[in-house]
């Protein structure tokens, strides 16, 4: 059962040295922290890394959260510049990999695909899987505007960027995301046909 | 320029001036093709906001914990030690030199330039033990000699910190 207190209820607490505190708020976020660490990570070991390495880090880092900005927030700054230094990380790690590799990759996405009826496909599976082929900014910033409970302000703070600049990404993001669900859903009705 | 698509997700979201908003509410009330393609993103934003979060593992928040957990018992008694502690030490001891420099300069009493002529008198009711039994010989060499110890095992500590820096580096 999760607690009731207020995030910054729950951060004195673990200031204080109550880490049951610490877990309870770890609670609250991280079904948050998850989805957003997989926006980056795609695969499910890295981003269950990621997001542990952001609630290590938020932890380490709490004294200096000055309550200035909602701790979703705070904590949402953190994720992205973990994510983004994790994608660095992966990038020159995955030069080195061959084609085998994403060969067999592409064939077990396609495999899965092939084994499920469209019948069975819920309208959040479309979705997801459209949002698992955007670029991890436009997912991370729909991700944010719609189950971040933040606001343009918010999620320019996190990501480090000017409001403007993040609604005109925002306006990008979901005209690709639509253009996303249009061709798998066109694809869906081919491979039925 | 806003496209319409730009204005009307504006008006969805609520992001446009009360001006803009008037203006597209009465664009969705007469032009039946912005009527339609609001109708279309109304859909997708409702959409959108279904989006469901994803659930890590079981053990999610026990790892979190248990990783804080290792990482606290692994940081050296160094980082742990309270620096009030330390300060009050600090200060204790700022303030015993001060108050025996206080009481030296008080009772010293210098005639003339002679210096052996000076006089260090303590206040009447403090007596200083006799230290010459204490500070005999052999006492004095082994302080020494543990100082003299004590000063080469921090120099290595101190120059192996230094090497290993420099080395991360």
């Amino acid at each position: 059962m999760q607690s009731k207190l207020s995030d910054i209820e729950l951060i004195e607490q673990s200031l204080a040295g109550n880490q049951s505190a610490y877990a309870d708020l770890v609670k609250r976020h991280q079904r948050f922290v998850f989805t957003l660490a997989l926006r980056f990570a795609k695969g499910r070991e890295d981003a269950e890394e990621i997001a542990q390495d952001c609630f290590i880090k938020a932890y380490r880092s709490l004294a200096s959260f000055q309550g200035q900005s909602k701790f979703s927030t705070w904590l949402y700054s953190i994720v992205y510049t973990t994510a983004m230094t994790f994608l660095r990380k992966k990038r020159v790690a995955t030069d080195s990999i061959d084609d085998e590799n994403t060969f067999i990759q592409v064939e077990s996405q396609e495999s899965g695909y092939d084994t499920n009826n469209i019948e069975n496909k819920s309208r959040s599976f479309y979705l997801n899987q459209a949002i698992a082929q955007l670029l991890p900014d436009d997912a991370t910033i729909i991700t944010l505007f719609y189950k971040g409970e933040q606001s343009l302000e918010e999620i320019a703070q996190a990501l480090g960027m000017e409001t403007n600049t993040v609604k005109v990404k925002l306006f990008r993001a979901r005209q690709r995301l639509k253009e996303k669900l249009e061709q798998n859903l066109k694809q869906e009705v081919k491979e039925l046909i | 320029m806003n496209t319409i698509e730009e204005k009307l997700w504006n008006y969805i979201d609520g992001t446009c001036s009360p001006v803009e908003q008037d203006a597209t509410a009465r664009l969705i009330e007469q032009d039946k093709a912005y009527a339609q393609k609001y109708q279309e993103l109304l859909a997708l934003n409702q959409e959108f906001a279904a989006m469901e979060l994803d659930e890590p593992p079981m053990a999610f928040t026990y790892n979190v914990m248990e990783a804080i957990r290792t990482e606290n018992a692994m940081q050296p008694l160094k980082a742990n030690i309270d620096k009030r502690v330390i300060l009050g030490i600090a200060i204790f001891f700022v303030f015993t030199i001060l108050a025996l420099l206080v009481v030296v300069f008080a009772n010293v009493h210098v005639s003339g330039i002679n210096i052996s002529a000076a006089d260090i008198k303590l206040p009447a009711g403090v007596k200083l033990p006799s230290t010459n039994s204490v500070f005999s010989g052999p006492l004095v060499k082994w302080f020494l000699i543990f100082d003299v110890v004590l000063a080469l095992f921090l120099t290595d500590a101190y120059l192996r910190r230094k090497k290993t820096t420099r080395q991360l580096q």
